[in-house]
């Protein structure tokens, strides 16, 4: 038993006092070959760590900035994005001027050459370029870059590459270019002026009202892989602000109307240029600004520079006979004359060392103040306005805004001239009392004639419905418009009548009556400086001004045709005015009154 | 097994005194080998986060590209409508714009009005024609489109003038004279100006005319 005991115990035994001499032998082992290695990997370790110090302190520290740009740039997309211009529309709200969104059709010639002539043959058939030209730019040699056509519709630019792309030839692309258009083409354009080729306002309410329609353009920077953003990517993005609509008292169809009536009056007179203003009497709106010659705003650089503002408003030329209206609003509101005061008008009326003639010789005529105005009598005119002081009708010509800017909005506008009263002598009074000596724009005297149409109470003339800022910082438009009274309103009612005699049997323009209504109205036939000599030459300014229904105005049409070929305001200017004042009358369902209105005697 | 062997003779050698302390005083050899936990369930614990988590980082990255291609398809085709509805607004604009519309009502025959008339409609004096109503006639058009430039003089050829045949009946004879009466005015009007190019052209553009349509000719086809 003992003896099958013992072998089990025996291994036991042994096997212990082995394993003990096993962990001495390892304990011993410690102090010489592991310390060792220890010193040996942390000296290892210490190396690698110091190399990283350096190279970290070295990155952080020394060309930080160097690699954070290349960092920057590697795979990080930065997008401009281009904040979208506001439109510009008329007062029913249809667009004048739009921004479209449109694309430049670009060609790496490397890659098109070998399809030149197919890539222009699609090119050519779906837009609008020469085939040749396309063809030579196709295969324009070393440059990696040509232009094949720009401000293409978007739609239209994907549908073309996307066609050469389908026929399996390279290096056609598109890019952003973002196109400005301009529907009516010359309508408006006076006033709409233009954008350039890069988008850039050039004229007219597009530059003055830049930084409204503008808005600011934004960015997005983001990371790229493989022509995707990456999802979870370092992004920031910087919205753009869209521009701002504007909306001008503009009316399309009337606009329309008198650019095409203008043009014809223009260049059937033989004229140089000419200006068609269309008044809501009551607000001061401007319900066309009209001017000829005019430009295509979508091609601006079509026509000479001299053609692209508005001329309405920045050429100056005296008045002549339609400046009467004002003289004798002043006469009447000072309660110094009356539509029936009679007045002896001789043939010639001698002024200091001038002589003053009426258009038509005469004799003695035997005139009252209506008369005057009805036969257009420069020596009239003259006469009565003896009666009122320098200072006098130089403050009334004043408040009928003469001389000063009407603040319309647009740029380059003229404030006319009207000399200080202290430098008047008495031929200058009497020019001035029927239009020469004085200078207005186009827009000043429908704004002044205007005071007569809306009772005596002078209205700031507008452009922009509502209002908007300016880039001076003005705030401008309609419902910013300023008035005030300048005659009384029986001195209105009194010269409306008067004004009524012109198209008359009698007047000087019975060819502007229009069937049905009491128009108020006054040809104008002025000299023109001829800029050769400095004195008045052989051509002449000739406009009519008119407002119906005379008895409750609603619309004011002003017309001027500048140096025709012969003619008088009621021959070339009178024409264009009935067919305005007749279309608008009917566009804004106008209805006549039904009666004519008595009108004071015009002899005596 | 020595061990406890050992033990249990020390046992029996003590007296049974203060037995409780004792056996609380008394050193236990703790057992050595203590059972391992079963180290598989472990492993495929860890295995599993490992996989899960792999193939769900995998998941959620490729769900989030496919987003991304998706974001940029969808960006491109909304980029691609928007230029489609730019493209129908411009084609509208160019479709109202007044001179189209005045192109096509001329081509119609069509003129504004002489003089504005209106219609009363409502009760108090209904039916009532306000203002002066004429017919419209073919000098009440106007010309919309600009005249043409002048051409050459040298692309001008003089005008003809041919003597009307003089045995013909009267009728006839008056019509012919004075329609070559107007049309030698017209070569007269538009010589010295230079002002208009050819008379056709000018003729084509003559406010009011209607001008009989192409296809109408063309309709028994």
């Amino acid at each position: 038993m003992t003896q099958r005991r013992r072998p089990p115990r025996r291994p036991v035994r042994q096997h212990v006092p082995q394993r003990k001499r096993r962990r001495r032998s390892l304990r011993r082992r410690v102090p010489g070959t592991s310390l060792l290695r220890l010193r040996i990997g942390f000296l290892v370790i210490a190396m690698v760590v110091s190399v990283f110090a350096v190279r970290l302190f070295e990155l952080q520290g020394v060309d930080a900035a160097a690699y954070v740009a290349k960092a920057r740039a590697e795979g990080v997309v930065t997008v401009k994005l281009p904040a979208t211009r506001g439109t510009i529309r008329d007062r029913n709200g249809i667009p004048l001027a739009d921004s479209v969104d449109g694309l430049m059709i670009v060609a790496d010639p490397t890659l098109t050459s070998p399809h030149a002539a197919a890539i222009a043959t699609i090119v050519a058939r779906r837009l609008h370029v020469d085939y040749f030209d396309v063809l030579a730019r196709l295969q324009a040699p070393d440059t990696h870059f040509q232009y094949i056509d720009r401000r293409v519709p978007a739609a239209k630019a994907r549908a073309v590459v996307d066609e050469i792309r389908a026929k399996g030839y390279k290096g056609i692309d598109v890019r952003r270019d973002p196109v400005r258009d301009y529907p009516g083409h010359d309508v408006a354009a006076n006033i709409l002026g233009f954008t350039n080729a890069m988008g850039q306002a050039g004229e007219g309410t597009e530059l003055t009202f830049d930084d409204l329609l503008s808005g600011r353009a934004g960015s997005a920077t983001y990371e790229v892989g493989g022509g995707n953003r990456i999802p979870l990517g370092d992004s920031s993005v910087v919205e753009p602000k869209a521009g701002k609509d504007l909306t001008l008292t503009i009316d399309q169809d009337v606009q329309w109307y008198a650019q095409r009536a203008l043009r014809n009056a223009v260049r059937g007179s033989g004229a140089e240029s000419g200006s068609a203003v269309v008044m809501d009497t009551g607000t001061g709106e401007l319900l066309a600004l009209a001017d000829y010659p005019t430009f295509d705003a979508n091609d601006p650089t079509g026509s000479p520079e001299s053609d692209l503002g508005a001329r309405s408003v920045r050429a100056m030329y005296e008045p002549g006979s339609v400046e009467k209206v004002l003289t004798t609003s002043a006469l009447l509101d000072a309660g110094l004359v009356t539509p029936r005061t009679r007045l002896r008008v001789p043939g010639v009326l001698p002024v200091q060392d001038r002589v003053i003639h009426d258009d038509v010789p005469h004799g003695m005529w035997h005139l009252t103040m209506t008369g005057v105005l009805a036969r257009s009598s420069n020596i009239g005119a003259a006469l009565a306005a003896r009666r009122i002081s320098d200072k006098g009708l130089y403050a009334y010509l004043h408040d009928f805004g003469l001389g000063q800017p009407t603040g319309l909005g647009l740029r380059g506008e003229t404030a006319g001239s009207l000399p200080p009263w202290k430098s008047w002598r008495p031929i200058r009074k009497a020019n001035i009392a029927f239009g020469q000596g004085v200078a207005v724009s186009a827009v000043q005297m429908a704004a002044a004639i205007n005071t007569v149409a809306n009772g005596g109470v002078y209205v700031e003339p507008s452009l922009v419905k509502g209002k908007a800022r300016l880039n001076d910082g003005r705030v401008v438009g309609s419902a910013t418009s300023q008035r005030h009274r300048v005659i009384s309103k029986h001195a209105a009612r009194m010269e409306t009548k008067m004004m009524e005699t012109v198209t008359k049997d009698g007047g000087t323009a019975p060819n502007t009556a229009i069937a049905g209504y009491n128009i108020a109205g006054k040809t104008g036939t002025a000299e023109r400086v001829d800029p050769r000599c400095g004195c008045y030459g052989s051509k002449h300014t000739v406009s009519f001004v008119g407002f119906a229904p005379a008895d409750h105005p609603r619309l004011l049409v002003y017309v001027v045709v500048a140096a025709p070929d012969g003619g008088f305001g009621s021959t070339v200017a009178g024409p264009v005015f009935k067919r305005l004042m007749s279309y608008a009358l009917t566009k804004y369902g106008v209805a006549p009154s039904g009666h004519r209105d008595k009108t004071p005697p015009l002899t005596w | 097994m020595s061990m406890t062997s050992v033990a249990r003779t020390a046992r029996g050698r003590v007296p049974r005194i203060a037995e409780q302390a004792v056996e609380r005083a008394r050193l236990a050899v703790v057992p050595r080998g203590v059972a391992r936990p079963p180290r598989v369930p472990f492993v495929a614990l860890v295995s599993v986060l490992l996989v899960g988590g792999v193939a769900g980082l995998l998941y959620v990255n490729t769900s989030m590209q496919q987003a991304s291609f998706t974001t940029s398809a969808l960006q491109e085709r909304a980029q691609r409508l928007d230029a489609v509805q730019q493209s129908l607004q411009m084609q509208l604009e160019r479709l109202r714009n007044p001179q189209r519309v005045a192109l096509r009502a001329r081509h119609l025959g069509m003129v504004p009005p002489p003089a504005p008339a209106f219609l009363r409609l409502d009760g108090h004096g209904g039916g009532r024609v306000l203002g002066h109503p004429a017919p419209a006639v073919a000098g009440d058009g106007i010309r919309v489109s600009p005249a043409p430039r002048a051409k050459p003089s040298n692309l001008r050829p003089a005008p003809v003038i041919v003597e009307p045949p003089q045995n013909k009946d009267k009728q006839n004879k008056d019509k012919q004279n004075s329609r070559q009466d107007g049309q030698a005015r017209q070569n007269q009007t538009s010589q010295p100006r230079e002002k208009h190019g050819a008379a056709s052209t000018q003729d084509a553009d003559r406010t009011g005319t209607k001008k009989p349509a192409p296809h109408q000719s063309h309709q028994p086809h």
